[in-house]
């Protein structure tokens, strides 16, 4: 399954760019998007590590399922305020 | 509970806010913060900062969290204002009202929802600084 992952902020800047495409063969999980992406953009392989996953605009747990249409994002440190 | 949540192109203007709850005849305690830009950053002289937001996630979440809040310490009512794009310095980019029956409630639930805001909603600023860089 391809998945378009929307980066923001600090991850966005790093990247160069406001998303990645990454695959998912098996593993479908929302951990599974943190790996694909660190594997694929290696400028923010680090910051995703400790970064959450947004799905369909929720922050989801490592072991949810993304699903085909789902929107995935990257939520890095958060600066507002 | 009333809650009321924006999040709004630049610099913002608390005067928009000076009447919220002041009718209101439950509310015994009214307390309103300003974030302002300050003109140092990691001790650097700063121009701006510029705020980019995940929408309609950030609103959602500002929301969702001024309700579980609101909620928790039993206020009236939270306004939330935020800025997205550019606030120069001395400029505001941050609002919050909270309306409760008695102060403490209303500052405890200021305090908890800024640094739940400052976790949990996706919202980034980007430094503007003095010498031309940015971080």
């Amino acid at each position: 399954m391809t998945v378009r992952v929307l980066l923001f902020g600090p991850e966005a800047s790093k990247a160069g760019r406001d998303h990645v495409i990454v695959q998912l063969v098996a593993d479908r999980t929302c951990g599974a998007v943190k790996a694909a992406v660190t594997r694929s953009c290696e400028p923010i392989a680090e910051s995703v590590g400790a970064a959450r996953i947004a799905l369909n605009g929720k922050f989801a747990d490592d072991e949810q399922i993304v699903s085909d249409g789902d929107e995935v994002a990257v939520i890095g440190m958060v600066s507002g305020g | 509970m009333m809650i009321d949540v924006q999040i709004l192109d630049g610099p913002l203007d608390p005067r928009t806010l000076e009447r919220v709850g002041i009718d209101a005849g439950a509310v015994g305690a009214r307390v309103m913060f300003e974030g302002i830009v300050r003109e140092v950053e990691d001790g650097r002289p700063l121009v701006a900062l510029d705020y980019s937001a995940y929408e309609p996630m950030a609103h959602n979440q500002l929301k969702d969290l001024a309700a579980e809040i609101g909620h928790a310490h039993g206020l009236g009512g939270v306004t939330v204002r935020h800025s997205r794009g550019r606030v120069r310095v001395g400029e505001v980019s941050f609002l919050l009202v909270a309306l409760a029956p008695h102060r403490k409630e209303a500052l405890r639930a200021m305090d908890e929802f800024i640094d739940r805001m400052k976790r949990d909603v996706p919202i980034w600023k980007t430094a503007v600084f003095a010498d031309g860089g940015n971080a």
